[in-house]
């Protein structure tokens, strides 16, 4: 029973109550369409949840995602507009994805300035960007495959939006616990100079971690262009705080080199549920902010509070 | 007092289609409808006067299901929309009464919303595609708005100097058609001498709004008036001009709550600003979703229905959206120092 008492076997209770709730006070909450909803409605957030786990595991932090998220989409819209054809404008726009998490780790890596800083900075200047692009203007008119892709099943009822997501969840689960780059993500946000006089690459451990972050969130920003069918320059604005919350909620510290893939994947599931179910409950959206802030408080707490009453509980002894 | 009556064109479009049809339906009441009002975000004036109109008919057609007024936080509100759209979907309702503020983003959700059931009847602010919109309830055409805002400037301005316009959010439907259909209007040679120098937005929140009318002052010294044309953006632009002690030079006008102008109009910041009543939006648009979920209306062009104390409507194409029906309410008043107290109250 040791994983009880692990923050994933918190989290899972936490999620079983939370259906079970759920599923009482809503008939329509446990339906395969709802569940569907449920997830696609955020689907892009929780995927570029999954590499800041990398990010802030590895002691580090981007701010850029959402921005990036939103220069990739009206990167997609500006071409498509312009006569370039659908497919090859999410090859520029993932590019453009790349491109930004590069740059992102040339600042970070490159000349040491702190990625807080480095990101928040980029944060400004891509959105910046993507604003430029499309000036004030909405564009939509996407190719009807894309919006396809975005908007129906492809088995069955579930898109490729949630496909994705679930491969990616068991991809980012396996890089993270089972191979030796994962276990160097650990070993470098734990203790930076330790890793440095280890041997550890950790520059170029860095490096792939914001390039992904930075591709994944394109990525993310083209799926959100096709469930939309439209952009515009504020697309996925203040999404980076949401993707930074789950991933802080699933035990992920913020300071690096201590937290679990399968605690971020548990923390994406509460936050859509609750959400979810306090939408179906008609609780308007002040509320539902107000309910997930104190939900991430707790979260802080918890261990603080265990591990206080434990020194205590020592101490007595 | 000075009150600006619907376009004659349109007035008499009303009268020939309502000379068409005989009689026009009314509501049978006591039906079970379940009705969600879902505004641009919570938190501002007209939504709530929107509201109370809605719980007005709400009460009159004694309409035994639930009226659910509920909206996204202003920093959600493209996603919140979304999501508050495809779970009254989920949840079976019958109609959500929408007042657009994602663009066509929003157009997927509706469609889905369609398919599952559950109509989408928008009011203040449409979908600029139509797609997935069952009707649209206007305010005022939208043509006679740029009108009514380009006279306002004119006056104030005495038909000369430069001015500009602090708008909403980039691609919110109204807010474009408005200015657009006002950029038509000063093609008029009688406003050759006013020259509209800058078009900015302030995403309807207030912080964002009162910054963008500082720096119009700032990038255009020249400047003689900011012209919003959404009541976050007026009541804001006056506070700033008041705050910076600019109102000598620069006035502001659109379209604003009496009750929130009312002591920038006495103060001369904002001499003269428009605005139609929010309660009967809310009200007329409760009939007509009410009406339509109930199966007295089709929703078709031509069909002539009695919205309560309003009276007669009739469903009619768009003009500024090929293939969009749209109901149209109007007239809407002038507000000047001569009126606005009477209203604020």
């Amino acid at each position: 029973m040791t994983w009880m008492r692990s923050w994933e076997g918190f989290l899972f209770l936490v999620l079983v109550l939370i259906y079970a709730l759920n599923a009482w006070t809503s008939p329509v909450f446990l339906t395969v369409g709802n569940q569907i909803n449920m997830v696609q409605l955020s689907v892009e957030k929780i995927i570029v949840a999954l590499v800041m786990t990398f990010v802030i595991i590895n002691g580090e932090i981007d701010l850029s995602v959402a921005s990036v998220m939103g220069l990739a989409a009206c990167a997609f819209g500006w071409m498509v507009q312009a006569g370039v054809p659908g497919g090859w404008a999410i090859v520029i726009a993932l590019g453009i994805g790349l491109a930004c998490g590069a740059f992102n780790a040339l600042f970070i890596v490159g000349f040491g300035i702190p990625s807080l800083v480095v990101t928040l900075a980029t944060m400004i200047a891509f959105r910046g960007f993507a604003r430029v692009l499309v000036e004030d203007r909405g564009i939509s008119g996407f190719p009807d495959w894309f919006n396809a892709l975005g908007q129906r099943g492809l088995v069955g009822p579930v898109p490729l939006a949630i496909i994705m997501f679930a491969v990616l969840a068991v991809l980012a689960f396996l890089i993270l616990q089972r191979t030796a780059f994962g276990r160097k993500v650990y070993f470098i946000g734990a203790n930076r100079a330790v890793a440095e006089y280890s041997g550890l690459d950790v520059r170029s451990v860095k490096i792939r971690i914001f390039i992904a972050s930075g591709t994944v969130s394109a990525l993310a920003g083209i799926m959100f262009a096709a469930r939309v069918g439209a952009i515009r320059g504020d697309i996925a604005q203040g999404f980076e705080l949401d993707i930074i919350t789950m991933v802080l909620l699933g035990g992920v510290s913020i300071f690096g080199g201590a937290g679990t893939m399968s605690g971020t994947i548990l923390a994406i599931l509460i936050v859509l549920a609750l959400r979810n179910g306090m939408a179906l409950q008609n609780i308007t959206g002040h509320i539902q902010t107000g309910v997930l802030g104190v939900l991430l408080i707790l979260s802080v707490m918890v261990p603080i509070i265990r591990e206080t009453g434990s020194r205590l509980l020592a101490r007595v002894r | 007092m000075k009150h600006l009556k619907v376009s004659t064109l349109a007035l008499c479009a009303l009268l020939a289609a309502h000379g068409a049809h005989a009689q026009a339906v009314t509501a049978d009441k006591g039906g079970k409808v379940n009705m969600v009002l879902l505004p641009k975000f919570l938190g501002i004036l007209p939504f709530d006067q929107a509201n109370r109109g809605a719980e007005e008919a709400h009460a009159e057609l004694g309409n035994t299901g639930t009226l659910l007024y509920t909206g996204p936080t202003p920093e959600n509100s493209v996603a919140g929309q979304i999501e508050i759209l495809t779970t009254a979907g989920s949840q079976g309702q019958d109609v959500v009464m929408l007042s657009n503020n994602a663009g066509d983003q929003i157009a997927p959700a509706a469609e889905a919303a369609q398919a599952a059931g559950t109509k989408v009847v928008t009011w203040d602010s449409p979908i600029p595609s139509g797609k997935g919109e069952s009707l649209f309830v206007a305010q005022v055409d939208f043509g006679s708005i740029g009108v009514v805002m380009a006279d306002m400037a004119h006056s104030i301005m005495g038909g000369e100097g430069e001015f500009a316009v602090l708008s909403a959010t980039p691609d919110a439907a109204n807010q474009n058609a408005w200015i657009a259909a006002m950029q038509e209007a000063l093609k008029d040679p009688k406003y050759a001498n006013m020259k509209l120098v800058d078009i900015v937005y302030g995403d309807d929140q207030s912080e964002v709004s009162y910054n963008r009318a500082l720096a119009l002052v700032d990038s255009h010294p020249n400047l003689k008036l900011i012209m919003s044309p959404t009541t976050v953006g007026i009541q804001a632009s006056a506070k700033a001009m008041q705050d910076e002690g600019l109102c000598d030079r620069v006035k502001v006008s659109g379209l604003g709550l009496p009750a929130e102008m009312v002591s920038y109009t006495l103060n001369g910041c904002a001499p003269e600003f428009a605005l139609w009543s929010f309660v009967d939006l809310g009200y007329l648009t409760y009939y007509t979703s009410y009406m339509l979920a109930t199966g007295k209306i089709k929703g078709e062009v031509g069909e002539t229905f009695t919205a309560g104390r309003m009276g007669d409507y009739t469903i009619e194409e768009d003009p500024g959206r090929p293939g969009a029906k749209r109901i149209l309410m109007g007239p809407f008043t002038v507000y000047t120092k001569d009126n606005v107290e009477a209203e604020a109250k």
